[in-house]
């Protein structure tokens, strides 16, 4: 049996009438069509699939669809507002963060929560902050580079 | 030094910003009309004969549109072998399984869940026969086989195996005198050293949609490497024209590191297509499936015999390299063939002996790994290097700079002339970058040290490279090439080449996904070998389209060549630069009715015959070293045996840096995964020869909170053949980093890990055994 549920993605209202057993990543890939999120293991290991469900990156490949009844979900394409990119996309770009790309949504999320509840992260906390999104690409250098540069640009942006 | 307006800058790549806005377009994003959806069921056990194998249950059950079997596939087209140079490999297994995750039969249905469930469908009975499951059994003679008989077998000249054994390849390579070297070294040295088998474990599992099309051609949509590759085997295996296999990647691909080459784990989806009636059928992967079914690195035993002068200076070395190639060949025979080019070093030596066994296993199919072979060999003549330098007294890096190849140098294994050799100044960079000893903190039970090593690696010769590029009529330019995209940069710094040669915007320049319809030949983005063979022909093909416009831009200004010049998008007169014509103009004004302009670029540099004879197996040898050297600094807790890596200078001949941020990111994330290989990863058998480890959360890679700080630091020693100097580097990043580390493991504790992975547990075992 089908299960009606609502739920905001990207500030856009769904109701949907979904499968009880329909993962939320595919939900998202499928139903919605936002291809953004990645799928790389199916068991939360990996993070590409890490979405922002109340501001808070979680895996999205571990949650039902009907477990995010009246949430709001927050996907790689909800990230730049009015076509204009989020500093941590500019400075992922800028830094040379990004190499295959497949981690990249999940990592920019996830360091979007991170500098949402603190503007200023240590080294230390950014890490911690990403430890739950695996690159085999960048060794994460250029990664952490660029969320403090990201940081940087929206305590400056705030200040003028 | 040449001045380049775009070339050698860190230019932001071009597909950063539809990655990071999720834009990005990889297989599995791609869903097609009809599309089914494929399931491969698995061999369970390393090597049994299949007696029975009934699918009727699964045919029946609601939802799903195939079933295929691998009898049924062979018995159609003729038993067809996959592989290259040794065609081993059914698409299916047929009567025999010899390895746990064999495929055996594909079903295809309406969505995954059906799928899989009709799986459960299928009723196989097994006779279980004795399994190989390591390279020192396989090699005795009261052995099973994991082969009958190579009768049956395709293969390239040289690469017949030895029948009646598990030796899939055997290649011997000498020069001077072993034994006179041995006679005349002041010491001589032996040890063995082990690698294990390792996962390429990219974000993005292994994925592909094909379709049979009613003229019996098919078509594959896959993140591969190497299109051309896939294409060739697949022909080759149906005996079909190869312009019949249409293989087209996407835009981008998740990660490859070799895992993802010649469709290697993929091909059980050319035979459901076959029974979908021109459906298409997707299969994805589980990471699971990741694990047992697609390549992994060869683990090795390489003992290593080295005779050395009092000063230090190496003057014979002998090696003895045994690959576990699992059950199949696939590149396995190559892989060997270019680690023992590379075993002894980059060196001279004058007295050398290798031999080498690529050994048939009941376990799962090795392949190409980032590295290629070069690194299981470097961790042993570079963990030799320092026992060696510590029983002489001598520094390591002074002990590497007074034995490495220099500048024409005709080198052991390969008998080439080494050229653009910027070693020495890979060596003096990391000795420059390490701290003094005994810096930071000094805590008790926590010893520091540090370590060096250096290797070299050669990009695969011959590899013939094509490239077109298209001028649009607003001067933006359109590159069509196979090569793929899978996070390296490649399309950044073709864009790179053409905005240089022509003189146009680089933000208006795109690299095309490779297509065997649409794009030229190139043979596979691996081995290191893009940037030098296909940078080379992309930059003909801008340079071939210049030609064209010179001619155009004389006839409008009325100059003779030598008189005109081209920058920033326009050409001039050089005596008079006010007059002049934009490349823009040219297009609209010489042709009205609109047009483009193609250019055409080849480059193949190989040298027929020049294989030495005393190789006794012809192996293609090279143009083109890379070169590095990388130190480590450890601090190792004598209580727990855990290591700590506090930094890591990776020091890299690139020739040139096309792209330095790209070059940078290439280093800092191979040097992660070559930290990774030598401290965390090790698939694990167990004695029935399944891998135990198959998911992220018993294989672990490394997260934010394992990496050191990594200096990566870029030499340039330019190669005469390079695209502006450019030699490679993708492969070589990953070589010299286990042993450093080993190096430095042993400066701070005074133990020699010969075996890898470091764990703690083994480190420990010898701290407690050597107090």
């Amino acid at each position: 049996m089908n299960c009606l549920i609502n739920l905001k993605i990207n500030g856009e209202s769904y109701q949907l009438n979904v499968k009880p057993n329909l993962l939320l990543l595919d939900l998202l890939r499928y139903d919605i069509g936002l291809t953004g999120t990645k799928r790389g293991c199916d068991t939360g290991e990996c993070g590409v699939c890490t979405v922002l469900l109340e501001g808070r990156p979680i895996n999205s490949c571990l949650m039902l669809a009907v477990e995010a009844n009246e949430k709001n979900i927050l996907t790689i394409e909800g990230m730049a507002k009015d076509g204009q990119l989020h500093p941590l996309q500019e400075a992922f770009i800028e830094k040379g963060a990004v190499q295959c790309g497949f981690c990249t949504p999940g990592m920019l999320l996830s360091a979007k929560a991170l500098l949402d509840a603190n503007s200023n992260p240590k080294e230390e906390e950014i890490k911690k902050a990403i430890a739950g999104n695996l690159c085999r690409c960048t060794g994460y250098t250029k990664i952490i580079k660029a969320i403090i540069s990201a940081a940087e640009k929206i305590k400056r942006r705030e200040q003028c | 030094m040449l001045n380049y307006f775009v070339v050698g800058k860190p230019i932001p790549r071009v597909d950063a910003i539809e990655k990071v806005t999720g834009k990005a377009i990889y297989i599995d994003d791609l869903i097609f009309p009809n599309l089914l959806y494929g399931k491969v069921l698995r061999s369970k056990f390393a090597h049994a004969k299949i007696l029975h194998l009934d699918t009727s249950k699964a045919e029946k059950f609601p939802g799903v549109k195939a079933v295929v079997t691998g009898k049924e596939f062979a018995t159609n087209f003729d038993n067809p072998l996959v592989g290259s140079p040794l065609a081993d490999q059914p698409f299916l297994a047929v009567e025999k399984v010899r390895y746990i995750g064999e495929p055996i039969a594909v079903v295809a249905a309406i969505n995954q869940e059906i799928a899989e469930d009709a799986l459960d469908l299928i009723r196989v009975e097994y006779e279980q026969l004795p399994a190989v499951l390591n390279v020192e059994d396989a090699l005795k003679n009261d052995r099973p086989l994991v082969h009958e008989s190579f009768n049956n077998f395709r293969y390239s000249p040289g690469f017949k195996p030895v029948e009646n054994s598990n030796i899939c390849y055997y290649i011997e390579i000498t020069n001077g005198n072993i034994e006179q070297g041995f006679r005349e070294a002041d010491f001589i040295f032996e040890d063995i050293f082990t690698t294990p088998s390792t996962q390429h474990v990219p974000m993005e599992c292994h994925v592909a949609i094909a379709q049979f099309n009613p003229d019996d051609s098919i078509t594959i949509w896959a993140p591969d490497q190497s299109p051309y590759g896939g294409q060739n085997l697949i022909a080759a295996a149906l005996k079909i024209p190869e312009s019949r296999v249409r293989i087209i990647t996407p835009p981008y691909i998740g990660g490859g590191f070799g895992g993802k080459l010649n469709l290697s784990g993929l091909m059980p989806i050319v035979a459901i297509a076959w029974k979908t009636n021109y459906r298409p059928v997707k299969i994805v992967l589980t990471r699971e499936e990741e694990f047992v079914s697609t390549t992994i690195r060869h683990s090795s035993i390489i003992k290593l015999k080295s005779g050395v002068k009092k000063d230090g200076t190496i003057i014979s070395r002998y090696a003895k390299i045994m690959f576990d190639t699992g059950a199949y060949a696939d590149i396995g025979p190559i892989v060997l063939g270019k680690a023992a080019t590379g075993s002894l070093g980059p060196y001279k030596i004058p007295h050398i002996k290798v031999e080498g066994y690529c050994v048939y296993t009941n376990k799962a199919i090795a392949g190409a790994y980032r590295g290629f072979g070069i690194p299981q060999v470097c961790w042993a003549y570079e963990s030799q290097m320092d026992i060696i330098a510590n029983k002489l007294g001598i520094n390591p890096i002074d002990i590497r700079l007074k034995n490495i190849v220099e500048e024409g140098y005709i080198t052991p294994t390969e008998k080439q002339e080494a050229h653009a050799v910027g070693l020495g100044e890979c060596l003096i960079k990391v000795k420059e970058n390490m701290s003094q000893k005994g810096e930071g903190k000094i805590i008790e039970n926590r010893k520091r040290g540090k370590g060096v090593a250096c290797g070299y690696k050669t990009a695969k010769t011959p590899s013939g490279a094509n490239a077109f590029v298209k001028l649009n009529s607003d001067a933006g330019a359109d590159i069509f090439v196979s090569s793929v995209e899978m996070g390296q940069g490649v399309n950044t710094i073709f864009a790179q080449i053409v905005a240089e040669e022509l003189s146009i915007p680089f933000n208006n320049i795109r690299v095309l996904p490779a297509d065997t319809d649409i794009t030229p030949f190139f043979p596979a983005s691996n081995a290191s070998r893009v940037t030098f063979y296909l940078g080379n022909a992309v930059k003909k093909a801008a340079q071939d389209i210049k030609e064209q416009l010179f001619k155009i831009a004389q006839d409008i200004l009325q100059v003779d060549k030598e008189d005109l010049a081209l920058e920033q998008g326009s050409f001039f007169v050089k005596k008079e630069p006010e007059r002049k014509v934009k490349i823009t103009e040219i297009m609209k004004k010489t042709y009205p009715g609109g047009i483009s302009i193609l250019g055409r670029g080849t480059y193949y540099q190989y040298k027929l015959g020049s294989f030495p004879s005393h190789v006794k197996v012809e192996i293609p040898t090279t143009e083109v070293w890379m070169y590095a050297s990388q130190g480590v600094e450890v601090e190792v807790d004598t209580e727990t045996g855990r290591v700590k890596i506090i930094k890591v200078a990776a020091v890299h001949d690139v020739g040139k840096a096309i792209n330095p941020i790209t070059c940078e990111g290439q280093i800092e994330g191979g040097v992660l995964m070559a930290l990774s290989n030598a401290m965390f990863e090790e698939l694990l058998f167990n004695e029935k020869g399944k891998i135990l480890n198959s998911s992220l959360l018993d294989y672990k890679i490394p997260s934010a909170l394992d990496m050191p700080e990594i200096n990566a630091i870029l030499v340039e020693e330019a190669h005469r053949e390079g695209p502006y100097g450019a030699k490679g580097l993708g492969e070589m990043v990953a070589v010299p980093t286990a042993p450093a580390i080993a190096n430095a493991i042993y400066d701070a504790v005074g133990i020699r890990i010969k075996d890898l992975p470091i764990t703690p547990d083994k480190l420990l075992r010898a701290l407690k055994n050597k107090c």
